[in-house]
């Protein structure tokens, strides 16, 4: 009896351990992504890591440095900037809402306090449109890609700096969720976004390199020769998961939103080079 | 020789089986129970989606079974509504096996 006590107390005291072990923080969690990275990968530099798979496909990286000399984003910044500067119908401006912009990217996504969810960019834009009576863009294709394209530009170089207020327990919940988001296996073929993005990133997938997760969101909006235009990071999410043969999400829906939370917070100290181009 | 004939008539009953089986699957299939299946099948998918475990190609399946059912052919239609149900139980399954949150092994916290 007093043997199957101790083995009990044994296994209580154990498990409260493996319990504790796997409580987190966000900042262990950083430090943990950002280690593995380093670990993999050990001749690229951190702040390469902006360039997705072209930080460790030379082959891959020369092309795209091709590409890169005639970007073919470009006419989509141009088109943001009018967009940007073009009066609504009452006369206020994107700039009426964001005082600070159009190097605003650095800001997204941001917990909202007052409607207690993650703040995107896209969801931001839309919002000070229906504030001023206009209608919101779609959150994949479209217009919604020329005026992030702007912004993206503009604010290339700021350093991916998201917060999680510790004030506020539902954000840390939303970052949680994200998190849980990205290591659960989903779809027909049972596949997490860690899996190719972390477990096996460099690793060859068909014809493609899979690039890793650190720096994933510092160049979008991403012109896509696939897509053959420009596309948000909710259209890329999309894409992964119908990839694994998973029902996608809503873009801009709290899942996906609370992936963008997490994910972006991974990338924490890297510096924004959006708008990017891909395969 | 005798090896021969052994193989000829094992293969002759082999179709002649699947035949029945295919005649017999078609009898009892009718509209109603292949109805009732398709109805299985997205009940299944709502509780995968319910649980954000919805596979990518469920929907597609029953909406196919929905047009092939109009069509009159039932076999097809069942086998599919089938597979889609299957597909909808195995979708719930795996967004509950992935409830609790493991962190893998290869990221090393200190």
């Amino acid at each position: 009896m007093k043997q199957l006590f101790r083995q009990m107390t044994l296994m209580v005291i154990t498990c409260g351990f493996i319990t504790a072990a796997q409580a987190t923080t966000p900042e262990e969690d950083l430090a943990a992504f950002q280690k593995f990275y380093k670990k993999r990968f050990p001749n690229v530099e951190t702040s390469d890591f902006v360039n997705g798979a072209y930080s460790i496909d030379p082959v891959g990286r020369e092309n795209w440095e091709a590409i890169e000399e005639f970007p073919p984003y470009e006419p989509f910044i141009d088109e943001g900037q009018a967009m940007w500067e073009k009066p609504f119908a009452n006369g206020k401006t994107y700039k009426d809402c964001f005082p600070d912009g159009p190097a605003i990217a650095g800001k997204y996504p941001q917990w909202d306090k007052e409607k207690g969810m993650v703040m995107t960019l896209p969801l931001a834009l839309n919002n000070c449109r229906e504030a001023n009576g206009e209608k919101p863009m779609k959150y994949k294709k479209g217009s919604i890609n020329s005026i992030l394209s702007y912004i993206s530009f503009e604010s290339r170089g700021q350093i991916t700096n998201v917060e999680i207020p510790s004030d506020d327990p539902a954000a840390l919940q939303a970052y949680e969720d994200g998190k849980k988001f990205y290591y659960s296996r989903r779809g027909q073929l049972n596949f997490s976004c860690a899996h190719c993005h972390l477990q096996n990133a460099g690793m060859i997938l068909r014809t493609e390199t899979l690039g890793p997760a650190l720096g994933h969101t510092t160049h979008f909006p991403v012109y896509r020769s696939k897509w053959g235009t420009v596309g948000t990071l909710h259209r890329r999410f999309t894409g992964c998961n119908k990839q694994v043969r998973a029902k996608p999400f809503k873009a801009q829906g709290e899942e996906y939103r609370n992936l963008e939370y997490f994910l972006t917070y991974m990338s924490n100290g890297l510096p924004l080079n959006g708008p990017g181009a891909r395969k | 020789m005798q090896k021969k004939l052994l193989l000829i008539f094992s293969l002759l009953i082999g179709i002649l089986c699947s035949g029945i089986a295919t005649t017999s699957l078609a009898e009892d299939t009718s509209a109603a129970k292949v109805q009732k299946l398709i109805e299985a099948a997205d009940a299944a998918r709502k509780q995968a989606a319910g649980v954000g475990g919805e596979w990518r190609d469920t929907g597609k399946m029953i909406k196919k079974a929905k047009t092939l059912m109009e069509k009159g052919d039932l076999v097809k239609a069942a086998k599919l509504a089938n597979k889609a149900a299957k597909q909808g139980h195995l979708g719930y399954e795996q967004a509950m096996s992935q409830k609790t949150l493991t962190m893998p092994s290869y990221l090393h916290y200190e």
